[in-house]
């Protein structure tokens, strides 16, 4: 097998700060080469060289070579890397929410009227439709998927958009070298697996693949060789047969790493909160006549296929969504659900979508972290005549935030700093803190591990279990890593179609 | 302010106005006359400007709807005008008036926006085009009494121009004017300015304030957070709105005149166009950007009449001027449409 891909002495630096340095690194036809490395590590910034990014060219452009197919290349913005038969599947969704299935995925490539093919030129042709719906139908097929051609993207789950988004680099017929970017992020197992076949399928055609994923389990089964990179230098490679989860690990990190667990332990049947015929109307993660009881003091794991309600719990009792039937905290009914009322009842909810949900990107860590409480607790404000405006008391509020920085181990410039230029983990850990300080008795997460690179998520998972055994906080984890469910939790409710489909203790499973 | 950049329209406006300072020195204008009066014309229009800040910060965007705080403005004006309120006292309570008549229709033009999120621009544009026509009904039949504001014949209905020669009058302007050799430096003005600017900064450090900041930035995190979002909006747009109305007064004693029926449309351009020079991306805007760019533009403007009238066609000026204001604020929508996937 030839190399269609080499890169020769490859650096790049983002205003004098080194992103990569002296990458060496080939891929064959056919072959799925996987790269891996924590947050940071400069994964993103070798893709967007490899895919033609213009922020490359914004930003100074890159030092060494890279040859494509034998010749050497040097792409200035994507769509020269379209024609030359590189695909990439982006890790934020680039699917235009607004048109269907099958027009996105014939984007660009649409099959046209002949009549008006040779009136107009192709450019201005009428198109097809038919045809297209009928060329998606049979990529999705493929895949694998049923979901109708004619739905727009944005009444679609997350997964299957990236189903559709794979979809669409597949249908080209061109295509020689396929980037993907965390492609089973937001994935679970089962279609996580479903998308490692459909690679598999590729290499078999002759398709090189670049596959950039967290969960090294999947790199060690899929991939034929893996590069690892620590802060932007390739720190080592495996072949097929010499690929170990806990050597990538340790590569990744530089160092072992402990995994979490919770102590087992018999916990009371006292509930603190409980649904009855429970509905939440999120779209395409509904939630349908749940019951369920939580009991106080424990972490209970909700787990399911996506799609199946497990991440609309927490925020259809934030009022995120319509909810229907009876829920009782306490002992009480809740009447009517409303964010406000329900956090100062000690209700709390970390959400799944940190970027959107999660934080304010654009404020700083201390404003992040003091945002809730100070809102809707009235905490951290200043004794003075005008208590009704609430001032900020910096002083309250900087020993609060130092004292998180410091017991969360937030890695930071200073307690200005924005969040949006913390790391994904520190970015969580942001999230923790805030709600922290708020100090809820029962806390709704939802995949807290998602994206986050394995170093962090061991800490996050051992946050939640320090929080729950010191606090006695009942904690509610949303997850799809059944695996570090089985570690944190006492029990673990299986969902299916919105309902509970059965409660198993951690061991069992 | 940290990692502050220049951005192309304060470039190509500073470019411009050092050219016309340029000009005007080689023309031997009186640069000293031009100065004291960039002084008056950035208090002038520099509260208007002011006033899009709630509005922006809250997520509503630029508000094209200003003409309603102007009118709201214009009858409190009107209103101290017609039971012959004069000096200061006239001009507190044409203040006082007006910030009645603005809660007001700051409240109902805000449940209108939170209608329409998301659309509040065009919203706000249109709202401003069908609000004019309704209060041109109300000047002509509005009973007012004061001769000196009506037509002078046939004595019904208000006058295009009403004039404050005998009310408030450059009341401000003059107020503490302290000359330095033949500069002149209006602190009764300039003081008024600073309290408008220090009542939105304290703004934004309460509570609320934080809160609006926040529904602005990202709404979804504010409702997660309890945040109710139509309120944080609905205050941030009556604050706009009332201060939009001081805006007016404000710009009318230093005018001299009260200006109805029609006027009111074309102030929101200049000032949209003011904040967008200096620096605001249509999100969140800081005080200073309102005060940079309001002088910016404005001493362009300035700058410009005296230098056309000298070495070209006077109509020139007013044809720049139009195509300067509504270029910037073409420009402004043509970069905030790149913000794709990457940036």
């Amino acid at each position: 097998m030839e190399n269609i891909l080499e890169i020769v002495n490859l650096n790049k630096s983002y205003n004098g700060i080194p992103a990569l340095s002296n990458i060496n690194l080939s891929v064959k036809a056919g072959e799925i080469h996987g790269i891996v490395g924590a947050n940071g590590s400069g994964k993103t910034t070798l893709m967007n060289i490899l895919f033609g990014n213009p922020i490359i060219h914004e930003t100074g452009g890159y030092q060494g070579q890279i040859s494509f197919r034998g010749n050497r290349v040097n792409f200035k913005n994507c769509a020269e890397a379209i024609r030359q038969g590189i695909g990439m599947v982006h890790q934020e969704f680039a699917l235009i929410p607004d048109m269907t299935v099958g027009e996105n995925i014939k984007l660009g490539r649409e099959n046209t009227h002949s009549l008006t093919d040779r009136l107009f030129g192709r450019k201005y042709s009428f198109i097809d439709r038919k045809q297209d719906y009928e060329n998606a139908g049979q990529t999705l097929r493929r895949l694998g998927i049923s979901v109708g051609v004619g739905i727009k993207i944005m009444n679609l789950s997350v997964n299957i958009r990236q189903f559709i988004e794979i979809a669409r680099e597949i249908d080209r017929s061109d295509l020689k070298l396929l980037i993907l970017d965390e492609p089973t992020a937001v994935l679970n197992k089962n279609d996580g697996l479903k998308l490692i076949e459909i690679l598999k399928d590729m290499s078999n055609h002759k398709i090189g693949i670049i596959f950039i994923s967290h969960r090294l389990e999947e790199v060690q089964y899929v991939c034929d060789k893996v590069s690892v990179l620590r802060d932007g230098k390739l720190v080592s490679q495996y072949a097929k047969g010499n690929i170990y989860v806990n050597n990538l690990a340790q590569d990744m990190i530089g160092h072992t790493i402990n995994k979490a667990a919770a102590e087992k332990r018999e916990m009371e049947n006292k509930p603190v909160i409980t649904f009855k015929d429970f509905s939440v109307k999120m779209p395409g993660e509904e939630v349908k006549n749940l019951n369920l009881s939580v009991y106080k003091g424990e972490i209970l794991g909700l787990t399911s296929l996506s799609g199946h309600g497990k991440l609309a719990l927490g925020y259809g009792m934030m009022d995120m969504y319509p909810v229907g039937g009876e829920v009782y905290y306490e002992n009480k009914k809740l009447v009517k659900m409303n964010a406000r009322t329900n956090i100062l009842k000690g209700m709390y909810v970390l959400p799944d979508d940190r970027q959107g949900l999660g934080i304010l990107a654009d404020q700083s860590l201390e404003s992040n972290i003091i945002f809730t409480g100070n809102q809707i607790k009235n905490m951290f404000i200043r004794d003075s005549a005008f208590n009704f405006l609430g001032f900020i008391d910096h002083h309250k509020t900087n020993f609060h935030v130092h004292k998180m920085m410091l017991d969360l181990d937030i890695k930071c410039t200073s307690i200005k700093q924005k969040v949006k230029e913390l790391s994904g983990g520190n970015q969580q850990k942001v999230c923790i803190a805030r709600a922290l300080t708020v100090d809820p008795k029962l806390l709704f997460v939802a995949e807290p591990t998602r994206g986050i690179d394995i170093s962090a998520k061991e800490k996050i998972l051992n946050m939640l279990i320090e929080i729950n055994r010191s606090r006695n906080t009942t904690i509610i984890i949303a997850s799809s890593e059944l695996d570090e469910l089985k570690r944190v939790c006492d029990r673990i409710a299986v969902m299916v179609e919105g309902k509970i489909f059965k409660i198993l203790s951690p061991e069992i499973l | 302010m940290k990692n502050y950049r220049l951005k192309p329209p304060q470039i190509i406006i500073s470019a411009f106005l050092i050219l016309l300072i340029g000009l005007s020195y080689i023309l031997h204008m009186d640069l000293v006359v031009l100065l004291n009066e960039s002084m008056v014309k950035l208090v002038m229009n520099g509260v208007l400007v002011l006033s899009l800040i709630p509005m922006l910060n809250v997520g509503a965007g630029m508000n094209f709807g200003l003409p309603v705080g102007i009118i709201g403005g214009l009858i409190g004006m009107c209103l101290a005008v017609n039971y012959r309120m004069t000096g200061f006292y006239g001009f507190f309570m044409a203040i006082l008036f007006t910030l009645m008549i603005c809660t007001l229709l700051g409240w109902i033009y805000g449940l209108i926006l939170n209608r329409v999120k998301g659309r509040e621009e065009i919203a706000g544009i249109f709202i401003g085009f069908s609000f004019i026509p309704l209060m041109n009904y109300f000047w002509t039949l509005a009973p007012f009494q004061n001769r000196e504001m009506l037509y002078p014949i046939g004595g019904q209905g208000l006058r295009p121009k009403i004039s404050l020669e005998n009310y408030f009058n450059h009341i401000l302007d003059n107020y503490g004017l302290i000359s330095i050799g033949n500069i002149e430096i209006p602190v009764g003005l300039i003081a008024v300015f600073a309290i408008i600017c220090l009542f939105l900064y304290l703004y934004f450090r309460t509570k609320i304030g934080r809160a609006t900041i926040a529904v602005g930035e990202n709404e979804a995190f504010a409702k997660l957070s309890g945040i109710n979002i139509s309120q944080t909006r609905l205050i941030a747009i009556i604050i706009s709105t009332i201060i939009a109305g001081f805006g007016i007064c404000i710009y009318a004693q230093s005018y001299g005149f009260i200006q109805l029926y029609d006027e009111p449309l074309s102030m929101a351009f200049p000032a949209v166009s003011a904040i967008l020079i200096g620096g605001s991306t249509g999100k969140k805007t800081f005080i200073f950007e309102a005060i940079l760019g309001t002088y910016l533009l404005q001493s362009m403007y300035l700058l410009s009449v005296p230098i056309a009238n000298e070495i070209l066609v006077p109509e020139l000026t007013e044809i720049l001027r139009t195509f300067i204001t509504y270029g910037i604020i073409l420009y402004a929508l043509l970069v905030r449409e790149r913000r794709g996937i990457y940036s």
